[in-house]
């Protein structure tokens, strides 16, 4: 150690902030609208919510993940005018899958710091124009000298994850297809939604064999879609509405891409992510503390993966909590009432429509028929991404 | 199950195709360097050792991501044990293949290292984790000092 520190991270800010409002574009395989499109109708959504015109904002942060998906190589500055971010302080992030949620934590640090008031929020991904498939731009994020040359496709890693976390706790596929069950009924009362549906356990088992253990209704879908949050200080919250929710803790952790020399059984990352947010928000015991939650669920198994490295669940214990109906929308704890990106849609980035702004219409009472049965103060939503590496999570509460 | 993909083929929309033509030449770096030759010249296989802190890397680093010291090269069997496998019926582009296709993570003996790589000369449902299992290097004229030199791992 060279220098005198105080250790730890500091949570020092100069004003708090609060999401005023929220909007999203459906999900969908394929859509006709350009990735500006789609930024446009999910920033006119949030402003509309918000109350807000594009002049009152100060500063825009685009999430959107890898070049490759849109095919336009720097496609934060060609978004730019979409998200209405014209001649205004402007910045794109990304941290791959992660993006849906550290896009927020940008934002976050725009009106934290006092550099804003207020700071727009838009994340987009259109995945249709990649060919032959959006699979293929993942061939190129390996290591080039020692996973490449093997012909790697993306589900065959998170297979390794998923048999390594079926094998350390002993579960069952069956458990496991649950979340999938849960997640796609969740959907049917998302307007947005692409792959809703009624399913059983049964259909998920049968589904065709992608990567074994993983079958086809493990996984969710690519999907284009965008979607936007207005994020504020406490004095414009206060004249737009008698109920913001606010952000009280941010956190993200990224570990190496030597993915390989981890034990893949519990998501260290997200942990790590999860105790600088709940530290921030002074919570210490999540399960008890956390209403509602929406992890990413990009496969079935990762929603009990985060559930776990989020703390809502002790390791191996989240499929019990499934199976008990504990993560139903009228559960004790309700996981992706949204529907999730296994019922709602994975346009990568964008998923904050399903996560974060999911999670501020909670706790606003703005969900609709989606609205949990139980009472609620606090919630997190999580994302995770890269090359199994990165976890972003935050938490809101409508009470400050 | 009725789902909502309505846009099969998106030429069917007003549309322009294109290409992002590039290429690009990766190097294989100094502990690349050091471990490919090994391999492609002598068949065997390196790890490297943290001169801080005795952690043991595979595939061998210069220095440690922990404590940013350097380290040092070790020899090391190249045989391991199965930690988690898939098996995996479409290929890097989302084609089916024809036969499923093992990839197993695989710890390395005496390392603190993992790699992934195929699995042969056994089936799917023989395969377990905890299984041993040890390299099948091309032969020696045929090995370019790439990670392909190993064809694959089979039961030890």
């Amino acid at each position: 150690m060279m220098v005198e520190k105080v250790k730890g991270i500091k949570y020092h800010k100069k004003q708090d902030v609060a999401i005023v409002g929220a909007g999203m574009t459906i999900f969908r395989r394929r859509l006709n609208e350009t990735g500006k499109e789609l930024s446009y109708y999910a920033v006119k959504q949030a402003l509309e919510e918000a109350g807000l015109d594009i002049s009152d904002i100060d500063m825009v942060v685009m999430g959107s993940a890898p070049d490759a998906f849109d095919g336009v190589h720097m496609k934060g500055e060609y978004l730019l005018d979409g998200a209405g971010a014209s001649n205004k302080p402007y910045v794109r992030v990304f941290v791959g899958g992660g993006t849906g949620v550290f896009a927020p934590i940008a934002g976050y640090w725009h009106v934290a710091s006092g550099l804003a008031d207020v700071c727009l929020v838009v994340c987009e991904e259109k995945m249709s124009s990649s060919h032959p498939h959006p699979q293929s731009a993942f061939k190129y994020i390996w290591d080039p000298i020692l996973d490449r040359p093997l012909k790697p496709n993306l589900i065959w890693i998170f297979a390794l994850e998923m048999r390594r976390y079926m094998h350390v706790h002993n579960i069952k596929h069956e458990d496991i297809a649950l979340v999938s069950v849960k997640n796609k009924a969740n959907a049917l009362d998302h307007p947005a939604a692409q792959l809703a549906a009624k399913i059983t356990v049964e259909d998920v088992l049968n589904s065709e064999p992608m990567a074994l253990p993983v079958r086809r209704l493990d996984v969710s879908p690519p999907s284009d879609g965008a979607a936007a949050i207005v994020m504020v200080a406490p004095h414009i919250a206060r004249q737009l509405t008698d109920e913001p929710v606010w952000v009280t803790g941010v956190g993200w952790s990224l570990d190496t891409t030597w993915w390989t020399n981890r034990d893949l059984y519990f998501p260290r990352y997200v942990a790590e992510a999860a105790k600088m947010a709940y530290k921030m928000a002074h919570i210490t015991d999540p399960r008890k503390e956390i209403d509602v939650a929406e992890p990413y669920d990009p496969f079935d198994y990762k929603e009990l993966h985060h559930m776990e490295g989020l703390g809502l669940a002790k390791k191996g214990e989240a499929p019990i909590l499934t199976r008990e109906g504990v993560t139903a929308r009228d559960g004790d704890l309700p996981v992706c009432p949204s529907g999730g990106l296994l019922g709602v849609g994975n346009p990568i980035a964008a998923s904050l429509g399903v996560k974060v702004a999911e999670i501020y219409w909670q706790l606003a009472y703005r969900a609709g028929k989606r609205q949990v049965a139980k009472e609620v103060t606090t919630g997190v939503a999580q994302a995770w991404g890269d090359l199994m590496q990165v976890g972003t999570v935050v938490v809101l509460s409508n009470k400050r | 199950m009725v789902f909502t993909e309505k846009i099969i083929d998106p030429r069917e929309l007003r549309h322009v195709e294109g290409k992002i033509e590039l290429y690009w030449i990766y190097t294989s770096g100094e502990a690349g360097d050091y471990f490919f030759k090994k391999l492609r010249d002598e068949g065997k296989f390196t790890a490297a050792k943290c001169k801080k802190c005795g952690y043991i890397f595979f595939p061998p680093r210069i220095y440690c991501e922990f404590d940013f010291s350097e380290t040092e090269y070790v020899e090391v069997s190249g045989e391991g044990c199965v930690v988690a496998y898939a098996v995996a019926y479409y290929d890097k582009n989302g084609e089916k293949l024809e036969k499923p296709e093992i990839y197993a993570l695989i710890e390395m003996d005496g390392t603190n290292g993992r790699i992934i790589h195929l699995l042969g000369e056994v089936e799917p449902e023989d395969v377990c984790i905890g299984m041993k299992v040890k390299p099948v290097l091309k032969p020696k004229e045929e090995r370019e000092g790439k990670i392909t030199d190993i064809l694959y791992f089979k039961p030890a």
